[in-house]
């Protein structure tokens, strides 16, 4: 299969100590996207939280099944695509817990909503999940990337 | 990560390096709440070789803080790295919990 520019493609099985794999190749391609420092950070943590919430939520914490993630830069920003195969996910899940409530759990979402400005699943997907993560970039850095 | 467990003028003290995410913070968790199921008055948690955390490691400090809060046990983050600070502060975790500079500060507080 032919990449599309700008892109890669990781797969891992559902167990947490691939985490840093698919972190790792997030950040890079974060960085090669010309993302400064800071978002390359955000972009780190969100995509390992919504791959941890694969495992636990799609998978139910089973480690035999494998996740996908395809990156992707371009003029407009960054997007990881992050595909699994199990139940289907209720959207409504993609909330957090209220930032007033002390009590563990419930913060990954709001880490992956404060770093991504789409975050989606895709409704046409027939088996398994497929959500859609895109960060834009700045007008002033695209501004620089293509030199207008 | 590494859990290095310290004990300094008479406080254990958690030494933590390397990154602390979902397959880490098990063990991590297995080793506070150990201490804190003794009741551990006062436990420092080191933060300063800590290279990265996600919500299960912020999950496993706020367990460890309100299972020590009904017996006025104290939970003291230190030497924590500007971007995890960031973190905290965005989950106004930042009010909850006690954060200082390094151990000396945090005996004084």
């Amino acid at each position: 299969m032919r990449l599309p520019k700008d892109s890669a493609v990781v797969t891992i099985p559902s167990h947490p100590k691939y985490l840093c794999v698919v972190r790792e190749a997030a950040a890079r391609m974060a960085d090669m996207g010309g993302f400064d420092a800071s978002s390359v950070e955000d972009i780190r943590l969100a995509v390992d939280e919504a791959c941890s919430n694969v495992i636990k939520y799609a998978y139910g914490g089973d480690s035999g099944k494998q996740i996908t993630v395809r990156f992707r830069n371009s003029a407009a920003g960054f997007e990881a695509l992050i595909e699994d195969s199990g139940p289907r996910t209720d959207p409504a899940c993609l909330k957090g817990r209220d930032l007033d409530e002390v009590r563990p759990g419930g913060l990954g979402m709001h880490f992956i909503r404060r770093t991504f400005d789409v975050v989606a699943f895709d409704e046409k997907k027939r088996n398994g999940n497929r959500l859609r993560l895109l960060k834009y970039r700045d007008r002033g850095h695209e501004d620089r990337h293509t030199g207008t | 990560m590494k859990i290095d467990i310290q004990e300094h003028k008479g406080v254990k003290v958690f030494a933590l390096s390397g990154e602390i995410d979902m397959a880490s913070s098990p063990a991590l968790r297995s080793e506070l709440m150990a201490l804190v199921g003794r009741k551990a008055p006062v436990v420092f948690v080191d933060f300063k070789d800590v290279s990265y955390i996600d919500s299960s490691g912020i999950a496993t400090f706020v367990e460890g803080l309100k299972a020590m809060m009904p017996y006025g046990g104290r939970l003291k983050l230190l030497g924590v790295p500007a971007k995890i600070m960031e973190i905290f502060n965005f989950s106004k975790l930042d009010k909850v919990f006690e954060i200082y500079g390094n151990v000396e500060d945090a005996f004084k507080g």
